[in-house]
């Protein structure tokens, strides 16, 4: 008996690892571990053993029993596996295959610049602040220091609307608006868009957009000026770039300067993108012109503050080396994909 | 304005490199706009003697020339010139050479004789007979003396000159001039400045007994100086003066002509020469013009006056427009005799506002319209005088008039050396600052920290500590400035709510996959003409800029719909085959017209999409997304707009407030932009959205109980709105709807004619319990007689 149970187990084994597929293994389950299977005509044989035989044999029998389920078992998560395999193997596809695109829009370049620059002066405590387009000729000229007839007119070429109303030709005109609805300590910036008679070439634009800044409170000098236009530059070029500045006249503030930064192609040495200079000009910036703050009722003698107006447009156009601003306004979809 | 460094060494010295200098001028004040080495482009010509001329075998009119170059053996060079002799000196550009119009000049061979270079003309180096006697005949430039072979020509000529263009800033007209900025100069290199000290002897007389001169208007001319000079003896200017005038860019006419032009650029102030014998009554009148007056100017051309505008009058009529041009008659002409010399001040709002109107702008009008120093009008005159005396041009009669209101004082302006450097925050030696303002010409006086500053009128831009405080740090250095990190209170800057809502709406149209714009506020004229618009329209209420670029850009822009359509239509015609796109910008509406305030500017959101899987229904999702991330309540209705296709267009209403429309674009208006293709187009009034206010967002619990799904199929009218189906449903449907999905719109075989069907999804679900099958019959019963209403007949 006990050589038959050995030869049944052989048998079944060698049957086992021979299996190719579950049914096949389901059958040899039937045929010996079933109801009439082989093991179990064995078990039911014991009942012609001795009492001393049938438990050593009983115990035969299960070990047998219990080795097969086993192997099945292994046999069918094995088979399963390589099922898996094979499925996986065949559902290989080609990595290179273009994607499933996801579209996505994106800002015009301008306002990539714009929000750059709004988020470094908010982080130094600057509002953001608007002021119309359309713009008096008191708010654009007069309270900034440039009466009728000045030469300092002729600085920018002003489209007029109306005897009194005129494009804005710099975002200044908001300094004043603000100074008379705000009490010092003030600190904001206007973005915007501003206007000039030029025409147009890869340079210049009649549309342009300018940053404005304008802090005011009591004790401010050029080197609170000069901190915010070194942090403001070390965010937008890098944390080497220097900052200079170079006197110069605009009739709001006095005294007036034009801001450069060391070249951040050539790191100052002199190079094609700055013309040999080592400095591109970025902004201009001063003091506020004591007449003008006196024009917006704070006392000169006891306040003091500083402006600077930042051309987004030559900021854009030098960061990403765009060579003809006409192309910022052209609004061709494969530019515009680029940003 | 530009400036020969050579004339400049007559007034300042310059121990410095010209680059150098320049440099330094700029951390003054003084940009460069411009540095021209004189001669610069001309390499390796040299001068040469012309030892052998032969005939030109192969030629009637070439010649052999054996030059000597200074190189020993003599270098054969032909040319076609005839003006040459065995023994002259003239340049010659040798093998390898080039000439200022950048012509590079190599050994060759003409007609099959060998050349090694080329004789020049006075024209082909670019000279003038103010350059160089004989530099404009006919033929090769024959030099003078015997200059050694082999001398490099710009050292013969003598250029050795630097032109330096100086951009004087609109505060300092007072460096408009060889003196203003030589003086800048010698501030700045710390070296000696000396102006000339006019002095010169008359030949007697008394003005008075050859002109009467008035002035009527003190306001418009504050300072007034006539002389008179007899028997002018008129010819060429000496080279110096030609040389200062021409670098500065001025042509030399002859010694009287070129005496005044020259004291106008030496001192800033212009100078007028009458013809003495032109002037009719030997009378000068300084007066506005009467209206109907006209004069003929030295161009040659007639302008027609008014009354706004002063004159220079004779006795009977104008003879010179004041400040700006004189008139032909009184010209100086190489056979006048005698002169009167005029020295002014004129007020400067009035010349700017007179060559406005005429529209002419001279040398001498720009000077005026930024200011001259009353006091210099005085010196000038005297300047003048001297250079007459001194070049012999004239018999100089005695005395002046000198017709004035009155001349101003000094100003004074007291302040502490604190003061002055308060607004720069850095600590300048108060010796420092003392010696920088008396440097410049402002006598100051210390008394500790106390300043007296006095004010030359010529320093008119000069008015309190602030101006004081740049002249110190200009000359100090602005370098000596340390930046400082912004103090106070820590905060972070604040938007406007309008800027964080617009930004808002730009993410979620970026995340839509639209790309935004930028275009022009103003536009064409006739733009609205292209969107059909009506005569009466209200968006035809526009602006128009009085002077614009041309007429493409006169108008501002009452809607953006226009500029959305030329970007399409440009990227239609570049062959991109699908986009979308969106700006937000303002659109300009005039309270009346003509505008007398300024207008509302309201922001506007336009959109525009087109490509083969765009269309209205693309378009209203992409709104829909705006509209409810602005909190807005939203209608649709069918809109009329011209420019939009009749069938396929709609207003939406936000919170019952018209707030956009939109729709696909007539394919009139497409044509008209060249557009082939449909498109879609939005504009949307964002002021009416960012004045919505939006709900505060509240957690809403998790439904715990199932949601059943009902299918409702009917047929219905053809033309009636499924939105009308849906309305029905809703109403229906009551509090336990949770949502309405449209998912089969048919009509064709098996559907009567003029009839559609139409199925509904319906989900509904309640927040406290399982429905049960009686409640959603009870419902289902309650959306199909409401769908019964619209004329909807439920299928089964």
């Amino acid at each position: 008996m006990k050589e038959t149970l050995e030869k049944i187990r052989e048998a079944a084994e060698s049957a086992l690892k021979a299996a190719a597929d579950e049914s096949e293994i389901e059958n040899l389950r039937v045929k010996y571990l079933g109801k009439k299977g082989e093991l179990t005509a064995v078990l039911k044989q014991m009942g012609s053993l001795s009492p001393e035989e049938r438990p050593v044999m009983g115990q035969l029998v299960n070990e047998a029993k219990q080795k097969l389920e086993t192997l099945i078992a292994e046999k069918k998560t094995d088979l399963k596996a390589k099922a898996t395999e094979i499925k996986l193997k065949s559902e290989t596809i080609d990595i290179t295959m273009p994607a499933k695109e996801v579209k996505c829009g994106g800002l015009h370049p301008l306002n990539h610049v714009v929000n750059d620059m709004i988020d470094i002066f908010q982080s130094m405590g600057f509002d953001v602040v608007d002021g119309p387009e359309v713009e008096t000729d008191h708010y654009n000229f007069e309270c900034l220091n440039v009466p009728a007839d000045h030469p300092a007119r002729d600085m920018q070429d002003t489209f007029y609307l109306a005897e009194n109303l005129l494009l804005r030709t710099q975002t200044s005109a908001a300094q004043i608006r603000t100074m008379e609805n705000r009490k010092p300590p003030i600190r904001v910036i206007c973005p915007g868009r501003v206007y000039r008679a030029d025409e147009v070439d890869a340079t210049h634009s009649p549309v342009f957009h300018q940053l404005e800044g304008l802090v005011v409170d009591k004790g401010i000098t050029m080197c609170d000026l000069k901190g915010v236009l070194e942090q403001f530059a070390h965010e937008i070029y890098g944390s080497d770039t220097k900052v200079r500045f170079r006197p110069s006249f605009f009739p709001f503030t006095e005294p007036s300067v034009e801001v450069d930064v060391s070249c951040s192609e050539c790191g100052g040495k002199g190079c094609r993108v700055c013309k040999g200079a080592g400095w591109i000009e970025i902004l201009g910036a001063g003091m506020v012109h004591p007449n003008v703050l006196r024009s917006c009722g704070i006392d000169p003698e006891e306040y003091s503050g500083f402006a600077f107006g930042i051309g987004i447009d030559r900021i854009t156009t030098t960061r990403y080396k765009i060579s003809d601003i006409r192309l910022l306004f052209e609004n061709d979809k494969r530019f515009l994909e680029q940003f | 304005m530009k400036i020969s460094l050579n004339h400049l060494r007559n007034y300042v010295d310059i121990n410095v490199s010209p680059e150098e200098l320049c440099d330094r001028m700029v951390m003054a004040g003084f940009e460069v706009e411009d540095i021209e080495k004189q001669g610069e482009n001309i390499k390796n010509v040299v001068a040469a003697r012309i030892l052998k001329i032969t005939p030109h075998e192969n030629s009637d009119h070439l010649q052999i020339c054996q030059m000597d170059v200074g190189a020993g053996e003599p270098v054969q060079i032909v040319t076609g010139a005839q003006n040459i002799h065995e023994g002259d000196y003239v340049p010659a550009a040798l093998d390898d050479s080039y000439l200022p119009n950048g012509a590079h000049i190599v050994a060759g061979k003409l007609r099959g004789v060998e050349s090694n270079g080329m004789l020049c003309s006075g024209g082909e180096l670019c000279l003038t007979e103010a350059d160089y006697e004989g530099a404009e005949v006919n033929g090769i430039l024959i030099l003078k003396g015997e200059p050694k072979p082999g001398t490099d020509m710009r050292e013969v000529l003598g250029l050795n000159d630097y032109i330096i263009d100086f951009k004087i800033t609109a505060n300092r007209p007072d460096c408009n001039c060889f003196l203003g900025v030589a003086k800048e100069i010698s501030v700045v290199l710390g070296t000696k400045f000396t102006a000339p000290k006019p002095e010169y002897k008359t030949v007697g007389g008394n003005i008075s007994d050859y002109i009467y001169i008035e002035v009527r208007n003190f306001d418009l001319c504050p300072r007034y100086i006539g002389r008179v000079v007899k028997n002018l003896r008129i010819k060429e200017s000496p080279d110096w003066i030609k040389k200062a005038i021409t670098a500065a860019g001025m042509r030399p006419i002859n010694n009287i002509v070129d005496i005044t032009n020259f004291v106008m650029l030496e001192t800033g102030q212009p100078m007028h020469a009458f013809n003495y014998n032109d002037i009719r009554g030997h009378q000068i009148i300084v007066r506005n013009a009467e209206n109907g007056e006209s004069i003929t100017t030295i161009d040659g051309t007639e302008h027609n006056l008014n009354s706004d505008m002063l004159v220079i009058a004779d006795g009977e009529q104008p003879s010179c427009l004041a400040g700006i041009m004189g008139g032909k008659e009184s010209e100086i002409e190489s056979d006048t005799t005698d002169l009167f010399l005029e020295s002014a001040k004129f007020r400067r709002d009035n010349i700017r506002h007179t060559g406005r109107t005429l529209g002419i702008r001279t040398e001498a009008s720009g000077r005026y319209e930024r200011g001259v120093d009353i006091m210099n009008v005085e010196y000038a005159s005297e300047r003048a005088l001297q250079l007459i005396y001194e070049l012999d041009a004239g018999d100089i009669i005695d005395g002046a008039i000198d017709l004035n209101n009155g001349l101003p004082e000094e100003r004074v302006i007291n302040v502490t050396t604190d003061k002055i450097m308060s607004l720069i925050g850095v600590d300048v030696p108060d010796e420092k600052i003392i010696s920088i303002l008396n440097s410049l010409g402002l006598p100051t006086v210390a008394n500790g920290k106390e300043l007296t500053v006095r004010v030359p009128s010529i320093r008119d831009d000069i008015e309190d500590r602030a101006d004081l405080a740049e002249e110190v740090m200009r000359i100090y250095g602005y370098d000596h400035i340390v930046g400082k990190p912004m103090r106070g209170e820590v905060v972070r800057g604040k938007k406007l709510p309008e800027r964080i809502k617009t930004d808002k709406i730009k993410d979620f149209l970026i995340s839509a996959g639209a790309r935004e714009i930028a275009t022009y506020s103003f536009i064409s004229s006739s733009a609205l003409d292209t969107l059909l618009l009506d005569e009466k329209d209200e968006r035809r209420n526009q602006i128009k800029i009085i002077n614009p670029l041309g007429d493409e850009y006169s108008t501002m822009r009452t809607q953006l719909t226009t500029s959305m359509l030329t970007v399409l239509a440009t990227n239609i015609n570049r062959k991109i085959t699908n986009a979308r796109f969106f700006e937000a910008s303002k659109r300009f509406v005039p309270k009346s017209l003509p505008i007398t305030e300024q207008p509302e500017e309201l922001p506007t959101l336009s959109i525009g999409i087109y490509g083969k899987d765009e269309d209205f229904f693309t378009l209203k999702g992409i709104i829909e997304g705006v509209m409810k991330l602005c909190g807005a309540h939203t209608q649709y209705e069918r809109s009329a707009e011209p420019y939009l296709h009749p069938g396929r267009q709609a207003l939406v209403k936000a919170n019952n407030t018209p707030a956009a429309v939109f729709g696909e674009v007539h394919p009139t208006v497409s044509a008209a932009y060249g557009i082939d293709c449909r498109v879609y187009v939005a504009e949307i009034k964002l002021d009416v959205l960012l004045n919505i206010n939006k709900r505060k967002t509240l957690y809403k619990p998790l439904p715990k109980f199932p949601a059943v799904e009902r299918d409702f199929a009917m047929l219905c009218d053809a033309d009636l709105p499924v939105g009308a189906l849906e309305k029905a449903i809703t109403k229906g449907a009551g509090r336990l709807l949770e949502r309405i999905e449209l998912f089969d719109v048919y009509s064709g075989s098996q559907i009567p004619e003029g009839k559609k069907s139409v199925a509904y999804s319906v989900w509904l679900r309640s927040a406290d319990s399982t429905l049960t099958d009686k409640e959603i019959e009870t419902v289902s019963a309650s959306i199909i007689s409401n769908l019964e209403k619209t004329g909807a007949e439920l299928r089964k």
